[in-house]
C-alpha cells in the first residue's frame, strides 16, 4: 500500500498525469491506425479535423471557463440559437450580416451566463444549467421545433470546403485561435492573472486583479465562441435547426479535460485542449469506420470524462510541485542519476 | 429536542422582524394560493375536479424523483442530472422482462438496477469526492447507453394490460392510484428527512461538512445515500411510466432532471446546502405544475415552458444566495 502510494505520489507520475494528452494521444492514434487501416491518410485525418471543427470552437471558450475555475454547460444550446439567427435573419438582412448578429446573440448569451455568475452570484453550473435550459426553450420557441433551411447552399462552402485540396477553413480558424490562446494564455499578463483568478480568486483580488471581471470576461468569450460555432455550423449545412449541439458540452468538456485541464480552475492548456480535441477526433472517426452506434460512442465519451475526473482528484492534492516540463525532465533526469535520492526536490 | 432545529439549521439568534419570520413559510401556500385564483379567473375549465386531479397525476410521477433530488440539495450535492438514464432503466428494463417474470418482480429488478447507477454516483460524488453535475453528467450518458444498447435503440413494448390498469386506475373510484404512490413514497420521504437520524445527518453534512466530519458522522456515506436514493426513486418512476403507458424508449425520461431540479429550488430548498425539506421542494413542484397547467389551458405553446422553467431556476437560486449574503451580513 505504502509503495502504491508512493508511485502515485511521485514526481514521475504527476508528470505522466500532467502531460497525459500526449500519451493519450499516441494511444488513441496506435489503437486507430491498427483497427482501422487509412485512418492516418492525410484525407482522413482532415476529414477527422473537419468534425470536430464545431466542437472544437466551443471547446476554446470552455478551455476559459475551466482555468477561471467555472464551467459553461449552455455551449451547445448557444449554438444553436446562434446558429438560428444566422439563417433565419438572412432575408431581412443579408447573409454576412446575419451571420455577424448570430456572433453577437453568443457574445449576449455569455453576458447573461455572466451576469448570472458574477452578479447573481449563482453557482456556475446550475446558472448555466438554467441558461441552457432557457436557450434551448427559446430555439425551439423560435423555430416551433422545426429545422429550416437558409438562402444559399453554396454561401456555407466558403467555410467547409477544403482549401486547395487540404483542409477547411473552420479547422484552420479553430487552430489559429487555439495557438493564439495558448500564446495569451503564456506570455500576455491578463493570461498570467486568469490563472491567478483560477487557482485562488481571493488571493488574486487581494494582489490588484479584478477577479470578478475576469470571471465574467471569460463567459462572454465562451458564449462568443459557442456563437461562432453554431454560425459556422448553420451556414455550413444551411440550416437553424433546435437540436444542433445537444451533446456537444460533453464533447467539447472532454477534450479540454483530457487535455490536462482541472475542473476545479487554475490548471489549463491551449495546447492541451488541442490535443484532446485531436483525440476525440480520431476516436469519432475510428468509431464511425468500425461502424460503432452513436450510443457507444457516448458510452466511451462518458467513461473517459469520468476516469480522467477521478484521476485528476487523486492527483490534485499535492500542492507547490513545481510540475512545468522543464522541472519535470530535470526530476527525471536527477531520479535517474541518483535512484535513492529521487523525492528530494528543488526549493 | 427542537425539531425545529432541522428545518432552519445555522439558525442565527438575531431578531427577527415579522415579515422574515413568516415570509418563508407562508410565500409558497401563498403563491399557489395567487395561482389557483389566476387560474379561476383566467379559465372557466380550471377549477373542475378532472382538470385539478389531472394536475395531480401529472405531478406524481415527478413528484417521486423530486423527494430524492431534495436530499441531494440538503446534503450539498448540488444535483443529479443522470435521472433521464436511470428513469429510462426503470421503464424499459419493466417491459422487457414482464413477460419472463411477471410485471411486479420485474418492476422490483427495475428499481433494483436504477439504483445499481445510484451507487456508482454515490461512489464517484461521496466517496471520491467528484463535482456531482459533470459525474451525473457523463455517469448519465453512459447508463443511457447502456440502455439504448441493450434495446438496440428501439421502443419496448409491454405485455401487461392488467397491471396497467391497476396503475391507471382509481382507489374508490376518486384517488388515482399514482396519486397515492406519490403521496406514500412523499410521505416516507419527509420522515426520513425530517425525523430519522440520516435526516439529522443529511441537514448536517449539508450545513457545515467540516463540523459534521468531527462529529463522527459519516459523512460520505450521508451524500453518496442522497444520490443512491435519488436514483432508486427515478427508477420507481421509470417504472410506473412504463407500466402506465405500457411503452418505453431511451428517451422516457428527458426533462425530468430540470422538472425536478426547477420544482426543489422554486421550492427554497436552498443550492447551498443544509436546507428546506420534503413538503417545501412538493409545494415547488405544485406551484410549478398549476403554472404550466394555466399556460397550456391559456392555449401557450408548449415551448415557452422550458423557458419559464429556465428563468424560475435562475430567479429562485438567485434569489437564495442573495437572501444567504444578507443573511450573513447582519
Amino acid at each position: 500500500m505504502n509503495a502504491v502510494r508512493r508511485a502515485f505520489d511521485s514526481d514521475v507520475f504527476l508528470g505522466v498525469v500532467r502531460y497525459r494528452v500526449a500519451i493519450i494521444l499516441v494511444a488513441t492514434i496506435v489503437v486507430s491506425a491498427s483497427l482501422v487501416p487509412g485512418i492516418l491518410e492525410f484525407r482522413a485525418l482532415s476529414l477527422s479535423l473537419d468534425r470536430i471543427s464545431t466542437t472544437a470552437l466551443v471547446a476554446v471558450g470552455l478551455t476559459v471557463v475551466l482555468l477561471a475555475g467555472k464551467l459553461d454547460l449552455s455551449g451547445g444550446a448557444i449554438l444553436a440559437l446562434s446558429g438560428i439567427t444566422a439563417i433565419g435573419l438572412q432575408e431581412e438582412l443579408g447573409q454576412v450580416p446575419a451571420a455577424v448578429v448570430g456572433i453577437g446573440v453568443g457574445v449576449l448569451a455569455g453576458i447573461v451566463n455572466g451576469f448570472l455568475v458574477v452578479v447573481l452570484r449563482i453557482n456556475s453550473l446550475v446558472a448555466t444549467l438554467a441558461s441552457m435550459l432557457f436557450f434551448r426553450a427559446l430555439c425551439h420557441f423560435i423555430t416551433e421545433s422545426r429545422p429550416f433551411s437558409g438562402l444559399d447552399p453554396l454561401f456555407g462552402l466558403v467555410v467547409s470546403r477544403p482549401i486547395e485540396g487540404t483542409v477547411t477553413l473552420r479547422t484552420i480558424i479553430f487552430i489559429l485561435l487555439l495557438v493564439a490562446l495558448h500564446l495569451w494564455l503564456t506570455r500576455a499578463v491578463a493570461g498570467r492573472n486568469l490563472f491567478a483568478v483560477g487557482s485562488n480568486p481571493v488571493a488574486a483580488e487581494a494582489s490588484g486583479i479584478r477577479a470578478n471581471g475576469y470571471v465574467f470576461g471569460t463567459f462572454v468569450f465562451a458564449g462568443t465562441t459557442a456563437g461562432a460555432a453554431g454560425v459556422i455550423q448553420s451556414l455550413s449545412v444551411n440550416t437553424g435547426s433546435p437540436v444542433f449541439g445537444e451533446s456537444t458540452s460533453l464533447l467539447a468538456i472532454a477534450a479540454v479535460v483530457i487535455g490536462g485541464t482541472r475542473l476545479e480552475g487554475g490548471r489549463a492548456s491551449a495546447l492541451g485542449t488541442l490535443g484532446g480535441l485531436l483525440v476525440m477526433a480520431i476516436l469519432t472517426t475510428a468509431m464511425e469506420f468500425s461502424n460503432v452506434p452513436a450510443y457507444i460512442q457516448n458510452i466511451v465519451t462518458g467513461v473517459i470524462l469520468l476516469l480522467l475526473i477521478l484521476l485528476d482528484r487523486f492527483v490534485s492534492g499535492k500542492k507547490g510541485r513545481n510540475l512545468s516540463l522543464t522541472a519535470f525532465l530535470r526530476s527525471v533526469r536527477r531520479a535517474r542519476r541518483n535512484p535513492e535520492n529521487e523525492r528530494t526536490h528543488a526549493p | 429536542m427542537n425539531v425545529s432545529t432541522a428545518t432552519v439549521p445555522g439558525g442565527r439568534i438575531v431578531r427577527q422582524s415579522w415579515a422574515s419570520r413568516y415570509g418563508a413559510t407562508l410565500a409558497m401556500p401563498a403563491g399557489i394560493v395567487v395561482l389557483l385564483v389566476l387560474g379561476t379567473v383566467l379559465s372557466d375549465r380550471f377549477l373542475s375536479v378532472g382538470n385539478l386531479t389531472n394536475v395531480l397525476i401529472n405531478m406524481s410521477i415527478v413528484g417521486i424523483i423530486v423527494v430524492g433530488m431534495t436530499f441531494v440539495f440538503v446534503s450539498r450535492g448540488m444535483a443529479d442530472l443522470s435521472v433521464p438514464a436511470t428513469v429510462a432503466v426503470g421503464g424499459i428494463l419493466v417491459l422487457m422482462l414482464d413477460d419472463v417474470i411477471g410485471t411486479w418482480p420485474a418492476a422490483l429488478v427495475g428499481v433494483l438496477v436504477a439504483s445499481l447507477a445510484g451507487v456508482v454516483n454515490g461512489v464517484l460524488v461521496g466517496y471520491a469526492g467528484l463535482n456531482p453535475v459533470i459525474t451525473t453528467l457523463a455517469s448519465g450518458i453512459i447508463v443511457l447507453g447502456i440502455a439504448q444498447a441493450f434495446v438496440g435503440g428501439v421502443i419496448v413494448y409491454g405485455q401487461d394490460a392488467a397491471a396497467k390498469d391497476v396503475l391507471t386506475g382509481r382507489l374508490f373510484g376518486v384517488v388515482p392510484v399514482i396519486v397515492l404512490i406519490f403521496l406514500l413514497v412523499a410521505l416516507l420521504g419527509h420522515l426520513a428527512l425530517a425525523r430519522s437520524v440520516f435526516g439529522r445527518w443529511t441537514y448536517a453534512v449539508g450545513s457545515n461538512p467540516h463540523a459534521t466530519e468531527a462529529s463522527a458522522v459519516p459523512i460520505r456515506l450521508v451524500k453518496a445515500g442522497a444520490f443512491v436514493l435519488t436514483a432508486t426513486l427515478a427508477g420507481l418512476s421509470g417504472v410506473l411510466l412504463g407500466i402506465s403507458l405500457q411503452a418505453a424508449r431511451p428517451e422516457i425520461g428527458t426533462g425530468y432532471e430540470f422538472d425536478a431540479i426547477t420544482a426543489v429550488v422554486v421550492g427554497g430548498v436552498s443550492l447551498l446546502g443544509g436546507s428546506g425539506s420534503i413538503p417545501r421542494a412538493i409545494g415547488g413542484l405544485l406551484f410549478v405544475t398549476l403554472l404550466n397547467n394555466i399556460l397550456i389551458l391559456q392555449g401557450v405553446p408548449s415551448e415557452p415552458q422550458g423557458m419559464v422553467k429556465g428563468a424560475l431556476i435562475a430567479g429562485a437560486v438567485a434569489l437564495d444566495v442573495y437572501l444567504r449574503r444578507r443573511g450573513g451580513r447582519e
